[in-house]
């Protein structure tokens, strides 16, 4: 052992730990992007883990199916009297509809989307192992335009941001993460808040809406939606809705329990949003 | 000690790269899979990365213990360097170990992924989730951090297996050159 502590393989050894720790040092103040060894590990891994993947998520979805027969089972006897109970609402069907019609031209979000700059549709070739926030892998990075904080979208709503940028990889924060906060107002009663993810609401797929007037007019189902208060996030866009509402254990504001309108965990592809009107370009200077 | 002739010598060099070769497909096997599928999973490359280090120098250990803190690192997300010291560290004191003190056995292998694991799972909760304060964050040592370690220490087992088998077949016996063998004998 003392021969060790003298011999020439210690000193390297002293000097890799040194290395590493710079490299580490190194990777801080990279702001969001990836070092170039880290971009080619990634780049020639990915197709490999893109195949893993696809295996692991079909194995999943067959494990599934054999463990969760009962819980389907029920489901399904539960879905049969949803669509008797639907059939009878389907008499209501088309003023539900020409109200829905109202309400989207109310909301216009489509068409107040049309300044977005949309990436090409990015596929998930993996999710980030053992993260509770479901943060993910997209197979598309800096070469694609992509930079670090670029909103993540579905057409059924906002994922997350880019964090973390290669030259054909980045990883996506979801909006289950504590570490993002999306600025956002609920568009039936123009409640505004924060979106930012909880360790608790994020094991059972949920975020939350905090720091509200404690005054408001939330209430379960209503749809929250991005607001253009940050210059982060193109402004309209779906977030998700209500499930539950409360006081802070403060008193002095409301939060709200938001079922998001995407299935993280179920995502195959997405799209990244590279520019916007009233996109504020210091997040993006490096 | 036998002694090593010509043709023995070949053999060892072909059997050394090939074992190396297995080495590196299995840790590049564990490091695609860390990202497959949203499910649980044990940090395979902490086994991997000990049972090299079980088998090889102090020097050597060191650069695979870099490499598998490399490869946690971009699988998990976490700032890049920061499981590669930690490992680097622990393969050289596991190499150690093995040469000085321990013997290769089912039993210390788990024991020491398991030690591993607790303490690489446990300044992993503390860095990314305790000190910043998030509500509830016990909840990610409960559900995340403790169930990952059972499964990285269950894991050993198997990783365990396979490496005694190709160590088995492929690790040098201990052998002697012609030349070794005669100053040996005239000291």
């Amino acid at each position: 052992m003392h021969d060790f502590f003298k011999s020439f393989r210690f000193k390297a050894i002293l000097v890799l730990i040194a290395f590493l720790i710079g490299v580490m040092i190194f990777a801080v103040t990279k702001g969001g992007y990836s070092l170039s060894g880290a971009s080619v590990v990634n780049t020639v891994t990915k197709p490999f883990k893109s195949i893993s993947n696809t295996i692991a998520l079909k194995i999943e979805a067959n494990l599934d199916k054999i463990t969760n027969a009962t819980e389907y089972y029920n489901e399904n006897q539960r879905l049969r009297d949803q669509i008797g109970m639907l059939n009878d609402k389907l008499a209501d069907y088309h003023e539900k509809t020409a109200e829905l019609e109202e309400l989207r031209k109310y909301l216009g979000i489509k068409d107040k989307h049309e300044d977005m700059v949309l990436s090409e549709p990015c596929k998930v070739i993996g999710f980030t192992a053992n993260d509770p926030f479901k943060s993910f892998i997209i197979d598309k990075g800096s070469d694609n335009g992509i930079k670090p904080y670029c909103p993540v979208i579905t057409t059924e709503g906002l994922v997350g941001i880019t964090v973390e940028v290669s030259a054909d990889t980045s990883v996506v924060r979801t909006l289950l993460s504590p570490d993002l906060s999306i600025a956002a107002v609920s568009v039936n009663s123009g409640d505004t808040g924060i979106v930012e993810g909880t360790i608790s609401l994020a094991m059972d797929n949920r975020t939350k809406l905090i720091h509200v007037p404690k005054e408001n007019g939330l209430s379960v189902g209503q749809l929250i939606t991005t607001t253009d208060n940050s210059g982060l996030f193109p402004r309209g866009y779906s977030i998700g809705t209500v499930t539950e509402t409360g006081v802070d254990t403060s008193g002095l504001s409301s939060y709200a329990v938001i079922k998001p309108a995407v299935r993280i965990e179920k995502l195959t592809s997405v799209m990244v949003v590279t520019d916007f009107n009233g996109k504020d370009s210091s997040y993006y200077e490096n | 000690m036998r002694i090593k002739t010509t043709r023995e010598k070949r053999i060892l060099i072909v059997k050394t790269t090939f074992r190396w070769f297995l080495y590196l497909l299995i840790v590049f096997l564990c490091f695609i899979t860390m990202n497959a599928g949203t499910f649980m999973r044990p940090m395979l490359l902490i086994p991997v990365a000990l049972c090299i280090s079980s088998n090889t120098g102090e020097f050597r250990s060191a650069i695979i213990g870099a490499v598998c803190g490399f490869m946690i690192d971009l699988s998990c997300d976490k700032l890049l360097g920061y499981n590669a010291v930690i490992l680097c560290i622990f393969c050289v004191i596991i190499s150690l170990s093995y040469s000085l003190i321990l013997r290769h056995r089912l039993a210390n292998t788990l024991i020491i992924t398991a030690v591993v694991s607790t303490i690489q799972g446990v300044l992993d909760y503390n860095f990314y989730y305790d000190i910043w304060g998030y509500e509830n964050s016990s909840l990610i040592l409960k559900k995340y951090t403790f169930p990952v370690i059972a499964l990285t220490t269950a894991s050993a087992v198997v990783v365990y297996a396979v490496f005694s088998l190709i160590n088995k077949f492929l690790m040098p016996k201990p052998h002697l050159t012609i030349e070794e063998a005669i100053k040996n004998y005239e000291e």
